[in-house]
């Protein structure tokens, strides 16, 4: 795998989308190759960010408790 | 009025995922009221539909595609409107940061804030920013929210790279602004 397979694949590596022999190929790459690693660590990150930034928000109590009364 | 012990139950499994739905409301529609409005309009005709519910599949699936079929519907009027999807070109912010000597990358991350990002997300157009929203913050499969949103997996995975593009680019833009990176190679991440 050449640096550029392994950026073509990355979106589907941080998503776990890509099958065991992918995964070997991919990982083998990494560890030999910086700049890519280091691209991975970023957009691993990013995901993460967007997901911790993103989640927080709950369902207002007054909220839930109205659908609860409509649905039940 | 008293309900069949059946329908409760469902009503009881649907309500559990009330998070995710409200969640993806209020991203899609960027308003609380109307984040509420049309996650009740979802569970109320979730109830109506239980039957076409295929019990032990995907019910967060099916609710969320419930509810962003809605969003479409009732929202924005149209599937045609309001869908631009401009190609913003390859944007790729690693290779911008490291151009300019932001070093380590991923420190610039850390210092974006949080209400930021959640704009950057809310930036996006609305095809790109649901795909977004099931992926990257409620960690759906490509399988499953091709399901959610009616398109085949290859679709999934083009809005997914576009839409990272256009976050790392608003994101670039914000980082830019607050002076926590210099454009052309001029700028270091502050320590904290």
């Amino acid at each position: 795998m050449n640096c550029n397979d392994c950026v073509e694949k990355l979106d589907q590596y941080v998503d776990r989308e890509l099958n065991n022999t992918e995964v070997l190929e991919l990982k083998r790459h990494l560890e030999g190759c910086p700049p890519c690693a280091d691209q991975y660590e970023f957009q691993a990150s990013l995901k993460r960010l967007v997901k911790v930034c993103c989640d927080k928000d709950t369902a207002p109590a007054a909220f839930r408790e109205k659908l609860r009364q409509i649905l039940l | 009025m008293a309900e069949s012990p059946a329908r409760t139950a469902f009503a009881e499994e649907a309500l559990t995922h009330l998070d995710v739905l409200y969640r993806g409301a209020l991203r899609l529609t960027r308003d609380p009221d109307q984040a509420q409005d049309l996650v009740q309009e979802a569970y109320v005709r979730a109830l109506r539909y239980q039957h076409s519910y295929q019990p032990g599949t995907n019910m967060k699936a099916w609710l969320f595609a419930i509810m962003r079929n809605l969003f479409w519907d009732r929202f924005k009027g149209s599937r045609k409107e309001d869908v631009s999807l401009d190609d913003v070109g390859e944007f790729v912010l690693y290779d911008k940061l490291r151009d300019e000597g932001a070093k380590p990358e991923a420190d610039v991350l850390d210092k974006l804030a949080a209400s930021e990002v959640v704009e950057a997300v809310e930036k996006l157009p609305p095809l790109h920013r649901e795909v977004v929203l099931l992926v990257d913050v409620e960690g759906f499969s490509y399988k499953d929210a091709a399901q959610t949103l009616g398109v085949p997996i290859g679709t999934v995975m083009s809005r997914l790279h576009r839409a990272r593009q256009q976050l790392q680019r608003s994101l670039y833009e914000y980082a830019v602004e607050s002076g926590i990176v210099h454009r052309n190679g001029t700028g270091q991440v502050p320590q904290q």
